[in-house]
């Protein structure tokens, strides 16, 4: 399976009378943004703005981040099964607005749902602060559950980030990267001397607000299995987890795994990738038994020399990447895990809520107990009113001059576990 | 017949799961834990994960957890797992105790944690 990535540079977003890109400029019509979000009967309102890097904004309860990409050629269309048809996606070539997104908030529940500062200390801690956003803050009509609000919410990102994508489909790209993935006796036969890589792909998948969608199914309910790593890049895994801030993966992470980025560029030099394994972290123990049993077994079916595994949350799941980590390893089969840390305020404590001897090659995000100041803003996208309701705050966390005192775990992405982020250790 | 019990402090989950085997308790989260404990030193297994849901245990006020209903020897992985996820919980009590939440958000807490154990006994059955 070959994709082809087509970068359009964006550098700045402006309110315009037609959504286009004109010198890496994206200009949006927020009258269409608006009808579409609309469109949705359970949403009452949606207030669109713009943030942009080093502008002296806060924008929370942060719930998705999706980067907008359209399909130019090849087979079906982005996000497949839940916006276009459930066709199998990764081939022929995308395009991707690179250097902007699609922000969604809204007070789904009470508490937790993540900070992006766009400058001062917070922001050195989120990536997206370097992004142009088009944020939509959508509020629900009355008595909405939560369920349904967190649905449209998430529906309406999806929308407006293929709306953007389509908008812009003619625009040549500044950049055209391709990816490829063979069919698997042609990829192993590929570079026969170099170790056989493959990832093991944990996905949130615990209930409400803790899912994650494949193809459009809850991913709750699969077995693991096997993707071409181009699936993902065109919109094959969406987030709809919202919470843990720090350390969930938005749809925009999805969508830039970092660890598939970085092991297509040591194919065919240090390692041959032979592809992605995805899985998940249900709640009940026998199901974890059971999907790690799969991870295992497909490793080994595979003949992989070693293997990447990356874990999304805390506590639950800490459990399945060990399980995932003994049983590949017990397979004679090398891993090296990626999480992140919760090891109190000074980073003394126990790290994980899980942990075996054969976990003995570890890639940190970053200490999500660590305290941080984060200065008051001059305006604010969304709603302050549950800031030290949020992950990592507490009591009195927000001060009368809007400044916040929190743990990092209130910002989103800071700790990601899939290292799209900036903090980690080294040991020497 | 159910194959479990449920261990919870949860009032959604008592009200809404009319269970036979349903173990309520006004104890804390922590307390919650400690009683699966006691289950799992009685012989009982661990069905479901403690730590359940990203929400941190300093946060939420409610946990349910399902164990086995029947009792044989003590099954080491069950009480090792139980017995880090009351380490964790401790030391997250001890970073920042649990605020005082609103109704509104007593509410969403517990909706979270009964979405979370309803898919799990979904998955059971």
């Amino acid at each position: 399976m070959r994709l082809e990535i087509g970068e359009i540079i964006i550098d700045d977003v402006q309110f315009g009378n037609s959504t286009k890109v004109e010198n890496g400029t994206l200009f949006v019509n927020a009258d269409e943004i608006k009808s579409i979000v609309l469109e949705d009967e359970h949403i009452s309102s949606v207030d669109i703005d713009l943030a942009k890097p080093g502008e002296s904004i806060r924008i929370t309860p942060v719930k998705d981040v999706i980067e907008p990409r359209v399909k130019v050629s090849g087979n079906g269309g982005i996000f497949p099964g839940i916006i276009n048809k459930v066709d199998t996606v990764g081939t022929g070539r995308t395009n991707v607005l690179k250097g902007c997104a699609v922000v969604t908030c809204g007070k789904i529940v009470g508490f937790q749902e993540g900070i992006i500062d766009m400058t001062g200390p917070g922001a050195k801690y989120t990536p997206f602060s370097k992004l142009n956003n088009i944020v939509l803050v959508i509020k629900p009509k009355e008595g909405l559950k939560q369920y349904d609000y967190e649905h449209a919410t998430r529906m309406a990102g999806l929308k407006i980030a293929t709306y953007l994508g389509e908008a812009t489909k003619e625009v040549t790209p500044d950049t055209v990267i391709p990816y490829e993935t063979k069919s698997l006796f042609e990829q192993a036969d590929l570079y026969p001397d170099l170790p056989k890589v493959a990832y093991v792909y944990m996905l949130q998948t615990q209930g409400l607000m803790h899912d994650t969608y494949v193809y459009g199914v809850d991913a709750k309910k699969i077995v693991p299995t096997l993707l071409y790593p181009t699936e993902i890049m065109d919109g094959a895994i969406l987030s709809g987890n919202c919470v843990s801030a720090c350390d969930k993966n938005t749809t925009y992470h999805h969508l830039n795994n970092p660890i598939i980025k970085n092991l297509y560029e040591k194919d065919g030099k240090e390692i041959n990738f032979m592809g992605v394994i995805i899985t998940n972290e249900n709640v009940y123990l026998a199901d974890k038994e059971r999907s790690s049993n799969f991870t295992a077994k497909l490793s080994r079916y595979l003949g992989l020399d070693g293997v990447i595994i990356s874990q999304e949350g805390f506590g639950n799941p800490d459990t399945d990447l060990i399980m995932n980590c003994k049983k590949i390893e017990d397979e004679g089969i090398k891993t090296v895990i990626v999480t992140d840390e919760y090891a109190g305020r000074d980073g003394s404590s126990q790290s994980l809520a899980d942990a075996d001897p054969k976990a003995d090659a570890v890639v940190t995000g970053g200490n999500a107990n660590q305290l941080i100041h984060l200065p008051p803003m001059e305006k604010i996208i969304g709603m302050l009113d549950y800031v030290d309701k949020i992950a990592g705050s507490f009591d009195g966390s927000l001060s009368e001059d809007g400044s916040i005192v929190a743990e990092l775990q209130v910002i989103t992405g800071a700790t990601n576990e899939l290292g799209f982020n900036k903090l980690s250790a080294k040991t020497y | 017949m159910n194959s479990y019990i449920l261990i919870t402090n949860n009032p959604m989950v008592k009200k809404n799961l009319i269970e036979k085997d349903i173990f309520f308790t006004n104890k804390s989260l922590l307390g919650v834990l400690i009683e699966c404990r006691n289950h799992i030193h009685k012989g009982h297994k661990l069905l479901s994960h403690p730590l359940s849901s990203s929400v941190k245990p300093n946060e939420t006020p409610f946990k349910s957890v399902l164990i086995s209903k029947s009792a044989s020897n003590l099954d080491y992985r069950s009480l090792e797992i139980i017995e880090s996820s009351i380490l964790s919980t401790k030391k997250f009590i001890s970073n920042a105790p649990q605020p005082k939440w609103p109704d509104k958000i007593l509410d969403d807490f517990m909706l979270i944690d009964y979405s979370v154990i309803s898919n799990t006994i979904d998955s059971i059955k």
